[in-house]
């Protein structure tokens, strides 16, 4: 062998020692692709437009978060969702989520919908009295001054708004007591999850003490179905404890009347936007009453199951559930009641691990949930876990709320990952979006689709969780059917504007 | 009436059998759940049983107080505001007089405490320079390295100073991340990193000083015994030892030192089992650097097969190049045995992400933190298939800002799938941690389970040695070992002691 040959072997031994070698690389492809095809959406494929427009939406996520990588101290979603929510709206990823139909929500609070700024309006009604007392306000609509406790003095809010010489500075006031977004740069990560569920607690009464009147309700009603309609939403599971509602002149009505209202208004506002489906109820009772209390509450679903079969999907227990009653305290009447009414039950919100919240979630699975409410605590039960995928239950996954009452501080680490890296049936949705002025579903897939879930998560993701939200909907079959071919039609209306638009060209310009 | 009683009562009957299989069922699923966490197939003897009530009843006391008090529930907050309370816990307590195996991930220049440093600047020859970060250096003559102040001799600065209390407090504070106010100091990960890597800077100067470095291991040996540790495998990047006179030394030297060092420890502590060497340099290399590195592994392995343990790449991973870049050279040197930095990142779908997939193939033994690893269920397949142990450090994963309510630590999931973890402390000095006893007790009691009982704790320590790099005879050496200590603490249980 000459020199000249042994040089050249030499060469290629050295350039051979800096390639990665074929079958290296084709088992590094085979588990990432593993995973990729394992994850949620992993199996939707694209047709030409949308591969297009998840382009268009993978540069504009890369843009953005290759900006916070190199820079993590900016990186938004790793502080509380209060400090980032103003600079939400100059994202292109989140304008175009905005755009993009998102099927249906699932999960969430009747009367935490609205955001604050709408509720204010609705205070500008006649007749409304408000009774401020230190960190408290109560509201109520009367004719004459309101012959009801309180510690300080009903007052017209009109004659208040007039006399305080600045109704704007007024209304921010007010406007306070009906979120927990106080916009005074608290450091939330410094409140613990019992003083945030009080707080929450002050905001959920305000605001039920102003729509408890019928009047407003019904406007509140249709104000809502019109912010979750233009948010590209076409169909509502709303959990709903049917207070009862009077009139200017103190009227009650029964409980099943806010049922038919709900009825009435949305089949107003669906005469006027006849590609809205509709909204069905899942009854709740909160789960720190007596057990006597909540089997009323569950017969009464039972019963007005019979009754209207149509606008009643279940039945539910609510409020902070480390500190409420577990389900095993509920046991007989949940199982009786079985046959007769679903379940969507709240499990496993919460941080403890093998607490009696956290085993919430074993009665919900064994219960036969249909699907089950945060199910935060699941990923440290593989055996649940994998109980969940078998049955095929869908998790009602709330990041913002998680965030804002206390459960995870850096959204990075919320279980959703782990949710979305193993394909579980998980549908997106936002708790009560009205109580931190979230918009009604676009900021948490906005979230959950840059913070939470992988950055090689697209398109396929997004529309997979919308997918979902029909799938595991309440709607029978026909109802279904329907609502797909709504979502279809939007979609490939939303395909074809994002492909088209000049202002998501370039990265470059902005 | 008596026809009514006959006719509710098979519906009762059925009611009662209903809810006992409900209770049947429910317990079985609860029960296998337990059973499936790390440690939960074991049972403990009546001695074990004894320990574990008193371990369990005071567990339950401060877990329940958390629970009904969440303002006060110190481990939802930053580690340095309740790092002093730990001593008061009767489970800490319990948890340090332990035998708890050995300590597999820990980085050799931040395990011991800012004190140590203070005095090591009271020796002769120390020089000074008060940039940023500060820096030392001890020579006859003024150093020539560069530094953004002026070398001043450290003998004559505190002479000058007003108050030399106050000073040697306020050069303490430049050997430790700790403070008073974390969430403002610290407020990402970048501030974290910064300061964490000001401190490797500010002490390597006073510890590759040659006669500094071979009694600082030896010291930081006698605070993991003292911390009922029994043996050690160290990640050190083993810097270039150097003498007043300038000398420099090659890395070989450096690890001669460690022999040495643990040479004299074994001596003078019978009852040691011994420390291994991983060598880790910075994984900020180009790929020619990368092969002296590999090459100065080989010949440590070739000189001292007993010191040599592996081969790691350290250094922030985010900023760092991914191991994907290194695999041609690494698959070359797989003789080498890989313990990679890998995954310790909450950012999901990134490069540092995937080094969990290059660690994985590349055979690491073990992976350092793993901490993205439950968002990869494949991967997480694979650990378990190849049985790669996972070192997992709490405290630092905390301090260090990937996760600050440890309840929200993936470790939860990696204890309950019974994964092959071995719990360690990373760089305990740099937040005066103890060497293992702090990060075992907020993965016990802020971490795991509240069921989760002596059963894991023992099976963890046990994973530490399993785990280890030890040969196969000398594990089961140190397994029967420990068991016999095990026994002795269990045995000596007193629980009005704690």
């Amino acid at each position: 062998m000459d020199t000249v040959t042994a040089f050249t072997i030499l060469c290629l031994l050295i350039v051979e020692a800096r390639i990665i070698p074929d079958n290296y690389s084709k088992e590094r492809r085979a588990l990432l692709d593993e995973e990729t095809l394992t994850a949620v959406g992993g199996k939707q494929h694209l047709n030409e437009d949308e591969t297009i427009a998840n382009d268009i939406l993978m540069k504009w996520k890369m843009n953005e978060l290759n900006e916070s990588y190199i820079n993590p101290q900016h990186f938004n979603f790793s502080k509380h969702y209060f400090s980032y929510k103003k600079d939400i709206e100059k994202s292109k990823v989140y304008q175009i989520i905005k755009r993009m139909p998102k099927g249906a929500v699932l999960h969430v609070h009747s009367s935490l919908m609205l955001s604050a700024d709408v509720l204010v309006k609705l205070t500008y009604e006649d007749h409304l009295y408000a009774c401020y007392s230190h960190d408290d306000v109560r509201l109520y609509f009367s004719e004459t001054t309101p012959d009801r406790p309180c510690p300080t003095k009903w007052d017209l809010v009109s004659e208040l708004r007039n006399s305080s010489g600045d109704p704007a500075a007024f209304d921010s006031q007010l406007k306070k007591y009906f979120t927990l977004d106080k916009d005074d740069g608290e450091d939330y990560n410094f409140v613990d999850i019992n003083t945030v569920w009080k707080r929450f607690d002050k905001v959920y009464f305000a605001i039920k003490s102003l729509i408890s009147y019928r009047p407003v309700r019904e406007k509140y009603w249709y104000e809502t179905l019109q912010q979750f309609y233009d948010d590209n939403i076409m169909y509502i599971e709303i959990r709903s404890g049917l207070q009862s509602l009077y009139e200017l002149d103190g009227t009650k009505h029964n409980k099943k009347y806010l049922l038919d209202l709900y009825k009435k208004v949305t089949e107003k506002f669906i005469e006027t936007h006849p590609d809205f489906i509709g909204v069905k109820l899942i009854i709740t009772k909160h789960r720190a009453q007596s057990i006597d209390q909540v089997l009323e509450a569950l017969n009464m679903a039972r019963r007005l199951k019979v009754e209207e079969p149509d606008m009643i999907a279940g039945f539910d227990l609510v409020g902070q559930e480390d500190i409420g009653r577990p389900l095993t305290d509920f046991l007989p009447a949940l199982s009786e009641a079985k046959g007769d009414i679903n379940f969507y039950l709240h499990a496993g919100e919460t941080a403890w691990l093998g607490t009696s919240a956290d085993e919430n979630l074993v009665d919900a699975i064994l219960l036969g949930s249909k699907r089950i409410g945060h199910g935060y605590a699941l990923t440290k039960h593989p055996s649940l876990m994998s109980a969940v995928m078998k049955k095929d239950i869908a998790l009602e996954v709330n990041v913002i709320s998680n965030v804002v009452l206390s459960l995870v501080h850096d959204v990075r680490n919320h279980p959703l990952a782990s949710y979305l890296a193993m394909g579980a049936p998980v549908v997106l949705s936002s708790d009560d979006p009205g109580a931190w002025s979230a918009e009604p579903l676009s900021h948490d897939f906005f979230v959950a689709f840059m913070g939470v879930a992988s950055k090689h998560a697209d398109l396929r993701m997004l529309k997979q969780l919308a997918l979902n939200s029909i799938t595991y909907s309440a709607l029978d079959d026909e109802g279904k059917a329907r609502l797909l071919k709504v979502f279809n039609e939007r979609w490939d209306r939303f395909v074809r504007d994002v492909i088209t638009d000049v202002s998501l060209l370039d990265t470059n310009v902005v | 009436m008596r026809s009514v009683i006959l006719a509710v009562l098979p519906i009762l009957f059925i009611h009662a059998k209903c809810d006992d299989k409900y209770h049947e069922k429910r317990k079985q699923l609860v029960e296998l759940e337990l059973r499936m966490a790390l440690g939960g197939n074991s049972t403990l003897n009546d001695k074990e049983n004894i320990v574990n009530n008193c371990l369990m009843q005071h567990k339950f006391n401060e877990l329940d107080y958390g629970f009904d008090n969440p303002d006060h529930y110190n481990l939802s907050h930053h580690f340095f505001n309740y790092r002093k309370q730990i001593q008061k816990s009767k489970v800490y307590k319990i948890i340090q007089s332990m035998p708890k195996g050995a300590v597999l991930h820990v980085h050799d220049m931040a395990i011991i405490g800012p004190d140590y440093f203070v005095n090591l600047t009271y020796m002769d020859h120390l020089y000074v320079c008060f940039g940023k970060p500060i820096k030392f250096w001890f020579s006859y003559t003024v150093p020539n390295t560069t530094c953004d102040g002026d070398w001043k001799l450290m003998k004559d600065v505190r002479k000058a100073a007003a108050n030399v209390t106050q000073f040697d407090a306020d050069l303490r504070k430049h050997f430790t991340l700790v403070c008073d106010n974390p969430d403002v100091v610290y407020p990402s990960i970048k501030e974290t990193w910064d300061t964490f890597m000001g401190y490797f800077t500010s002490v390597f100067g006073l510890l590759s000083f040659r006669p500094n470095w071979e009694q600082y291991f030896y010291d930081a040996l006698k605070l993991f015994r003292a911390d009922n540790i029994m043996y050690v495998e160290v990640r050190s990047i083993l810097p270039n030892l150097y003498e007043l006179d300038g000398t420099v030394y090659d890395k070989i030297i450096t690890a001669k030192a460690y022999r040495k060092a643990i040479n004299k420890f074994l001596k003078d502590y019978p009852d040691f089992l011994g420390a291994k060497l991983i060598f880790a340099p910075s994984r900020k290399v180009d790929a020619k650097v990368l092969d002296s590195y590999i090459q100065t592994a080989r010949h440590i392995k070739r000189d001292m097969p007993d010191l040599y343990a592996g081969f790691d790449l350290v250094g922030q991973e985010d900023l760092g190049n991914p191991l994907i870049e290194f695999v041609p050279q690494l698959l070359q040197a797989k003789d080498l045995n890989f313990f990679f930095h890998a995954g310790e990142t909450n950012w999901f779908g990134t490069l540092t992400d995937e080094n969990l997939v290059d660690a994985v193939l590349l055979g690491a033994k073990r992976i350092g933190h793993g901490y993205a690893l439950a968002k990869h269920p494949a991967l997480m397949r694979e650990v378990i298939k190849k049985d790669i142990g996972i070192e997992v450090n709490v405290l630092s994963n905390a301090v260090l800002s990937l996760v600050k309510d440890v309840r929200n630590h993936p470790l939860n999931i990696f204890l309950s799938l019974d994964l092959p973890v071995v719990l360690s402390s990373d760089d305990p000095g740099a937040w005066e941690a103890d060497p293992l006893s702090d990060d075992f007790y907020v993965a016990f009691v802020g971490v795991a389970s509240r069921l989760a009982d002596l059963r894991m704790l023992k099976g963890l320590a046990l994973n530490s040695l399993k785990y280890s790099a030890l040969k196969a005879e000398h594990k089961v050496r140190a397994i029967r070992e420990f068991n016999s200590r095990w026994n002795d603490f269990v045995n000596h249980f007193d629980c009005k002691s704690y």
